[in-house]
C-alpha cells in the first residue's frame, strides 16, 4: 500500500460509498448542530403551563416535561451530542498518539506504561465514568475527560503496535542508520503510517463515546439536565413515553442516525486504507 | 509456560495496585461526605460531624488507605458505611443476578453471533450477509436501554407474555429465574451479538483468503468442509479474544440493564453506592471487578494455546 | 381462502403461544399468597431512625419499633406502650406505667429501664429529645414497668413531644449506644419484626408479622390506636426506575407504590386495578433558601424580591404536575390544623410580580453579580424547580448560574459559608415536613446555629423561644401568627407550595390507614389482601 495522498480522496471516497455516506451524513449533521441558532427557536424557554403538548405547527415535536421546545431542544441536542463525541474522540486519539509511541520508542517506560493502560482498560467504561465524574459534579467538560480516559488505552495499545512493527521495517532502520533525527523520523515516517489505523479508532471512540454520553446521562450522571443533550433528554423524557412518545423518539432516533454515521465512516476509513479488509468489513 | 505465568501473575498484582491507589484517591477528592448522606437532607451540621467523627472519616487519607489495604490483605473488605453490613456480604448478594445475566446473555450472544457470522462468511454478498450488515450497524447504534423500554413496551405491557422486571434467584425456580431473565438478556444481547457476528464472519474471511485455503479448494475440498474444517478452526483465536473481553466487560456494563429491568445487581450496588459515598462498596466492587477481567484476560490467553497449537509462550 | 392444515397448526401455536404464556406466569407469581404484600419503597440505606432524618428510615423505625405515645389523626397524644401516666401538682415529675404483654422481638419483654435507655438516646439525637433533656433534672425507673421524668421547670408540650414521630422504644442494650453510632440489631417490640435473613440493601427488604405482638384493645385512629397486622409479610422491594415499578404495579407484580411520579397518574386513573390514594396526609411544604451570609441575600431586599417574584403555581407544576394534590401556601406552618394562619401574607400575588422583584433588586444594589442555583440532579422534582427558578431569573435580568450536583455533592457543599468564588452559593432547593419551630430546621432564625442559609432573627428567636412554655393552643396559636408576621418581613426562606403525594396501591390492597405524618410515612399495620 503506498503513501495516500490528499488528491487521492475523492476518488477513494467514489469507490467506498460507505465513507460518501457516513460522512455525508455527519457533515450533514454538523451543519445542522452549527446552523441551529438560526432556525431551530429557543431550547432553554420554559412554560411550566405548556407541559408534554403533542406536535403542534409553533412546535413541531410538542413540549417536553418542562414546557421546552422539543424540536429546539433535538437540535440543539446535536451540538453537544456531537462534540462530547468529537472531542472525547479527539482527546483519546491525541493521549493515546502520545503514549501509544513513547510506549513504542522507550522500552524502558513501556513496561510501566502498558501496566498503567491495563490497569484502566480492567476498569469497567461506566463505573470509572461515573467515580470520575464525582470529583467535580455534572460537567460538559469533565464529561469529555471521562469519556475519553477509559478510551484512550484502547488507542495505545494501537498506536504501539503500529510503532512497533513499522520501527522495524528496513526503510526506517535505514533512516535511523542513516544518521536521521529521531523527531524527524518519527514525523517522516512513522507518524503517517499511525494515522489510517488511528482515523478508524478515532471513529470508533466517537461512536462509543456518543453512546456512554446517552448513558451517563440516562443514569442522572452525565450532562448537566440544563443543556439539552439527546442523552438527558431521553433520561429526562422516560417516564413519558406513553404520553408524549416524541420526546423520546425524537432524540432517540437522532443518536441512532448519528451513531450509525459514524460507524459507517470508521467501516468506510476501514475498507479505504486497508482495502484486504474490505471483503471482511 | 510456568515462567510465562508467574510473570503474568506479576503485571496483575501491579496492574491491581494501581487501579487500588488510583480508586482510592479519586474517592477520597470527590467532594461529598457519607456522613451528610447518612443524616439525611434535614440534618443539622452538628448531627452530621458527631457521625463523622464516629466513622473514622476525620482521620489522614493516607491512614485510611493503609487500614484498609491492610485489612483488605487479611481477606476483609470493610463493612458498607450505610448499612453496616460486610461488603462481601453485600456483593455476594448481588453478584448472582449480575453473573446470570451475563452467563445468559453470554451464551445467546455466542450461539447466535458465531452461528450469524459464519453464516454470512459463506454467502459473502448474500442476503445473511446483507442482514448481518444491517443488524450489526442498527446493534452498535441503539442504546441498550431503548431498546430494553422498547421491549418491555411490547412483550410485558402489551402482550403480557413475559413480566416487566425484577429477579427471582435460581433456588426460587428454574423456570421463574429463567422468565424473568429473557427480556433483559435479549435487550444486553442486541450489542454483542452483531460484535461477535461482525467479528466471526471478518477472522472467517481472513483465514478463507489464505493460501493454504486456497490449496485446500484447489485439491477439491467442499465448501463445507472448508468452513468448518480449517476456517472456524483457525478463525478461533480472535472470536475467542472477543468472547472473553466482552465478557469481561459485561460485568462492569450490565448497570445500564440491570436499572431498566431492576435487577438487584453488581452494577446498581456501585451506581447507588457512588450516589450515597459508601466509600468500602466501591472501593471493593472496582477492585473485585477489574481483578475478574485480568483473570479472564488471563483465562483467555492460556485458552489460545489449546485453540492454537502454533502459539506457545 | 383455502384453509390448509399448515396454516391451522401455525394459528394453533400462535393462540397456544399467546394463552398458555400468561397462565404459566400467573401459576408462579401467585405462588406467594394474599398473605404477603409487595411494596415498592425506597432503599433503606440507614436503619436507625435516630441517625438518619429520611423518610424511609422512619418509616422502618415506626414499622419495628413501637412507642410510647403515638399521634392519632387529630394530632392529639394517646397513649400506646403506656397503659396510664399522671404528672404532678407542680406539673414537674411525669409517671408512666408500661401496658401489659410488650415485648421485645428476641422474646425479652420490655422493661422500664429500657425506656429510660431509649428516652436518653432520644434526648441526644432529635430537637424534642434535646428540648426535654435540657429541662429534665432526673430520668429513671421506679419498677420493671413504671419510670418518671422530673423536669427543673414545667414543660407543657412533654406529652406531645414523646408522641411526635421518631422516640422508638429499643432495648436497653441497644439504646445505650451513642446517638450519632448506628445500632446494629433491629430489633423493636413493634408489630412487625424484621426479617435479618432476607434484608438485601439496595434489592428488598421483608417484614413479618410479630405474632407475639399485643395491640390495644382501641380502634385504629392515626398512628394511635390498636395496631393488629392482618397479612403474614411485608416485602419492600426497591425499584429505582419509576416506569419499571409502575409497569410492575399495573402487572400485578406488585401491591403498592410508596411514590409514582405524578407525570403517571392518568395512567393509575385509567387502569380499574389500582388507585391513588393519600396516606400521608399533612404533606411537605417545598422551599427556597437563599444564603444570609453572602450578598446579594445578606440585604432583605434581595431577600423579600424573592418573595415577590415566585410564582407557586407554576413551581408546583414542574414539580408535581398534577394541580389534585397540590396548593399554594402562604402560611410557614404549611396547613397544619392548629398553626396555619394569614398573618402578614399580603405579598402573595397570583403568577408572582416580577416588576417588583426587580425593583427590589435594585433597590437592593444587586448589580449584575453571578448567583448560584444548587441544582440536585438526583433529585427530580428540585432539580426542575431549580431549572425553573434560573429561567425566571434571567427574565428579570438576574445573572442566575446553575450548578448540577449529585445529592451527595449537596450535602457537602452547602455547608460553605463562603462567597460563590469559594464554593458557596446563594439559593438552593429544598422541602420540609412538619410545622412544629421547635424541630423544624427550616423554621429556625438562630443564625450560625440555623439550618443551612444561616438566617438571623433575633426578635423571631425570642418569640420562638416562648413556644414550649405557652400552655394553652389559643396563645400558642397567637404566637405562631406573631412568628409568621416577622418572618415575612426578614423573610427567613420562600415557599414553593406544597404537595400531598399521593401512593398507589391495586384495589385490593385495602385497610391501609390514612395518618398525619411528619413526612410520608404511614403504618403498614391494619392492611389486607383480598384474596386474587
Amino acid at each position: 500500500m503506498g503513501r495516500l495522498q490528499l488528491s487521492d480522496l475523492p476518488r477513494l471516497a467514489r469507490r467506498h460509498p460507505l465513507v460518501l455516506v457516513g460522512g455525508g451524513l455527519l457533515a450533514l449533521l454538523i451543519i445542522l448542530a452549527v446552523a441551529a441558532p438560526l432556525y431551530a427557536g429557543d431550547p432553554v424557554n420554559m412554560d411550566p403551563f405548556k407541559r408534554l403538548q403533542p406536535s403542534s405547527p409553533e412546535m413541531w415535536f410538542g413540549t417536553d416535561n418542562l414546557g421546552r421546545d422539543v424540536f429546539a431542544r433535538t437540535i440543539f441536542g446535536a451540538r453537544i451530542s456531537l462534540m462530547v463525541g468529537l472531542l472525547s474522540a479527539a482527546c483519546a486519539a491525541l493521549a493515546g498518539l502520545l503514549i501509544g509511541v513513547i510506549a513504542g520508542f522507550s522500552r524502558g517506560f513501556d513496561n510501566i506504561i502498558m501496566r498503567v493502560m491495563d490497569g484502566l482498560m480492567s476498569l469497567p467504561t461506566i463505573l470509572l465514568a461515573i467515580a470520575l465524574i464525582s470529583l467535580t459534579g455534572p460537567g460538559i467538560g469533565i464529561l469529555i475527560v471521562a469519556i475519553a480516559i477509559p478510551e484512550t488505552p484502547a488507542v495505545a495499545r494501537l498506536v504501539r503496535s503500529v510503532v512497533l512493527s513499522v520501527r522495524e521495517r528496513p526503510y526506517v532502520e535505514a533512516a535511523l542508520c542513516g544518521g536521521a533525527r529521531l523527531p524527524k523520523v518519527l514525523w517522516r515516517h512513522i507518524l503517517p503510517s499511525t494515522i489510517p489505523p488511528l482515523m478508524v479508532q478515532a471513529a470508533t471512540v466517537c461512536a462509543s463515546a456518543i453512546l456512554t454520553e446517552a448513558g451517563l446521562s440516562f443514569l442522572g450522571v452525565g450532562v448537566p439536565p440544563e443543556i439539552p443533550s439527546w442523552g438527558n433528554m431521553i433520561a429526562s423524557s422516560r417516564l413519558y413515553l406513553a404520553i408524549a412518545p416524541l420526546t423520546i423518539f425524537a432524540p432517540g432516533i437522532c443518536l441512532a442516525v448519528t451513531v450509525l454515521a459514524v460507524n459507517l465512516l470508521g467501516d468506510g476509513l476501514r475498507d479505504m486504507f486497508d482495502p484486504r479488509s474490505k471483503r471482511r468489513r | 509456560m510456568t515462567g510465562y505465568i508467574l510473570r503474568r501473575m506479576f503485571s496483575t498484582i501491579a496492574v491491581m495496585a494501581m487501579v487500588g491507589i488510583f480508586v482510592f484517591l479519586i474517592l477520597r477528592l470527590a467532594p461529598g461526605d457519607p456522613a451528610a448522606m447518612i443524616a439525611g437532607k434535614s440534618a443539622t451540621a452538628e448531627m452530621i460531624a458527631g457521625i463523622r467523627e464516629k466513622l473514622g472519616l476525620n482521620d489522614p487519607v493516607p491512614v485510611q488507605f493503609i487500614r484498609w489495604v491492610w485489612d483488605m490483605l487479611g481477606g476483609d473488605f470493610g463493612t458498607s458505611i450505610f448499612t453496616g453490613r460486610p461488603v462481601l456480604k453485600l456483593i455476594s448478594q448481588r453478584l448472582e443476578p449480575t453473573l446470570s445475566l451475563s452467563i445468559l446473555t453470554m451464551m445467546l450472544s455466542v450461539t447466535v453471533g458465531v452461528s450469524f457470522g459464519i453464516l454470512a462468511a459463506w454467502r459473502t454478498g448474500g442476503l445473511v450477509d446483507r442482514l448481518l450488515a444491517a443488524f450489526s450497524a442498527l446493534g452498535y447504534s441503539v442504546p441498550v436501554f431503548v431498546i430494553g423500554y422498547f421491549l418491555i413496551y411490547l412483550f410485558a405491557i402489551r402482550m403480557h407474555w413475559l413480566p416487566v422486571q425484577g429477579y427471582v434467584p435460581i433456588n426460587g425456580g428454574l423456570w421463574p429465574w429463567f422468565v424473568h431473565l429473557i427480556l433483559p438478556t435479549v435487550a444486553l444481547s442486541v450489542g454483542y451479538i452483531a460484535f461477535i457476528a461482525r467479528v466471526t464472519r471478518a477472522s472467517i474471511l481472513e483465514v478463507l483468503s489464505e493460501d493454504y485455503m486456497r490449496t485446500a479448494a484447489a485439491k477439491g475440498a467442499s465448501s463445507y468442509a472448508m468452513l468448518f474444517h480449517h476456517a472456524l478452526k483457525n478463525a478461533g483465536v480472535p472470536i475467542l479474544t472477543v468472547i472473553g473481553i466482552s465478557f469481561a466487560y459485561m460485568i462492569g456494563g450490565v448497570v445500564l440493564t440491570e436499572t431498566v429491568f431492576n435487577l438487584p445487581g453488581i452494577g446498581r450496588l456501585v451506581v447507588d453506592a457512588i450516589n450515597n459515598r459508601d466509600y468500602p462498596i466501591i472501593q471493593s466492587v472496582l477492585i473485585l471487578t477489574s481483578g475478574l477481567y485480568v483473570l479472564i484476560n488471563l483465562t483467555v490467553d492460556l485458552a489460545y494455546t489449546l485453540i492454537d497449537p502454533r502459539i506457545r509462550y | 381462502m383455502t384453509i390448509t392444515r399448515r396454516s391451522l397448526i401455525k394459528a394453533g401455536m400462535a393462540a397456544g403461544t399467546a394463552l398458555s404464556m400468561p397462565s404459566i406466569l400467573r401459576a408462579q407469581t401467585s405462588s406467594d399468597d394474599a398473605r404477603t404484600v409487595r411494596m415498592v419503597m425506597a432503599d433503606l440505606t440507614v436503619y436507625d431512625p435516630l441517625l438518619s432524618t429520611a423518610d424511609i428510615t422512619s418509616m422502618h423505625g415506626i414499622t419495628i419499633y413501637d412507642t410510647l405515645f403515638a399521634l392519632d389523626s387529630k394530632l392529639m397524644p394517646q397513649p400506646q406502650m403506656v397503659a396510664n401516666w399522671k404528672v404532678s401538682e407542680d406539673k414537674k415529675t411525669y409517671t408512666f406505667e408500661l401496658r401489659d404483654g410488650l415485648g421485645f422481638h428476641d422474646g425479652t419483654p420490655v422493661t422500664a429501664a429500657d425506656c429510660v435507655a431509649s428516652l436518653r438516646r432520644w434526648g441526644q439525637a432529635k430537637a424534642g429529645g434535646k428540648l426535654m433533656m435540657a429541662r429534665a433534672k432526673d430520668i429513671s425507673k421506679k419498677d420493671d414497668k413504671t419510670f418518671t421524668i422530673a423536669l427543673k421547670e414545667p414543660l407543657a408540650i412533654l406529652v406531645d413531644t414523646l408522641a411526635e414521630g421518631g422516640l422508638p422504644i429499643m432495648r436497653e442494650k441497644d439504646a445505650d449506644r451513642p446517638a450519632t453510632e448506628q445500632v446494629t440489631s433491629n430489633i423493636g417490640s413493634g408489630p412487625f419484626k424484621f426479617n435479618e435473613a432476607l434484608a438485601k440493601p439496595g434489592a428488598s427488604f421483608t417484614y413479618d408479622r410479630n405474632e407475639n405482638y399485643v395491640p390495644r384493645k382501641e380502634a385504629p385512629d392515626g398512628f394511635a390506636g390498636g395496631k393488629v397486622v392482618k397479612v403474614d409479610r411485608a416485602v419492600w422491594q426497591v425499584i429505582s426506575d419509576q416506569q419499571t415499578a409502575l409497569a410492575a404495579l399495573q402487572a400485578g407484580e406488585t401491591d403498592f407504590v410508596w411514590s409514582p411520579p405524578a407525570d403517571l397518574y392518568p395512567v393509575i386513573d385509567s387502569d380499574p386495578n389500582l388507585e391513588l390514594h393519600v396516606l400521608s396526609k399533612q404533606g411537605t411544604t417545598n422551599c427556597l433558601r437563599m444564603n444570609f451570609l453572602q450578598p446579594p441575600f445578606d440585604n432583605v431586599k434581595a431577600r423579600q424580591a424573592m418573595l415577590h417574584l415566585i410564582d407557586q403555581e407554576a413551581f408546583l407544576r414542574v414539580m408535581y404536575p398534577d394541580p389534585r394534590f397540590t396548593q399554594t401556601v402562604t402560611s410557614i406552618f404549611g396547613n397544619s390544623p392548629l398553626y396555619s394562619n394569614d398573618e402578614n401574607t399580603g405579598w402573595y400575588k397570583k403568577g408572582g410580580d416580577p416588576e417588583r422583584a426587580k425593583q427590589l433588586f435594585q433597590e437592593a444594589g444587586y448589580a449584575g453579580e453571578k448567583l448560584l442555583i444548587f441544582q440536585t440532579t438526583d433529585w427530580p422534582e428540585a432539580s426542575n424547580a431549580s431549572q425553573l427558578l434560573a429561567d425566571t431569573l434571567r427574565k428579570i435580568g438576574v445573572n442566575a448560574e446553575l450548578a448540577p450536583m449529585s445529592f451527595g455533592e449537596f450535602t457537602t457543599r452547602r455547608q460553605n459559608k463562603g462567597p460563590v468564588e469559594n464554593g458557596g452559593w446563594n439559593i438552593f432547593i429544598s422541602d420540609y415536613a412538619g410545622s412544629n419551630p421547635m424541630s423544624t430546621p427550616f423554621l429556625l432564625a438562630n443564625g450560625e446555629q440555623a439550618w443551612w442559609g444561616w438566617p438571623k432573627n433575633d426578635e423571631y428567636e425570642a418569640l420562638r423561644a416562648k413556644w414550649v412554655d405557652v400552655d394553652t393552643l389559643e396563645a400558642r396559636q397567637a404566637l405562631a401568627r406573631k412568628m409568621q408576621g416577622i418572618w415575612w418581613d426578614f423573610v427567613g426562606g420562600v415557599l414553593l407550595g406544597r404537595v400531598v403525594l399521593p401512593t398507589a396501591h391495586r384495589k385490593a390492597l385495602t385497610g391501609l390507614l390514612e395518618v398525619v405524618s411528619g413526612g410520608t410515612e404511614f403504618p403498614m399495620w391494619n392492611m389486607q389482601k383480598a384474596s386474587a
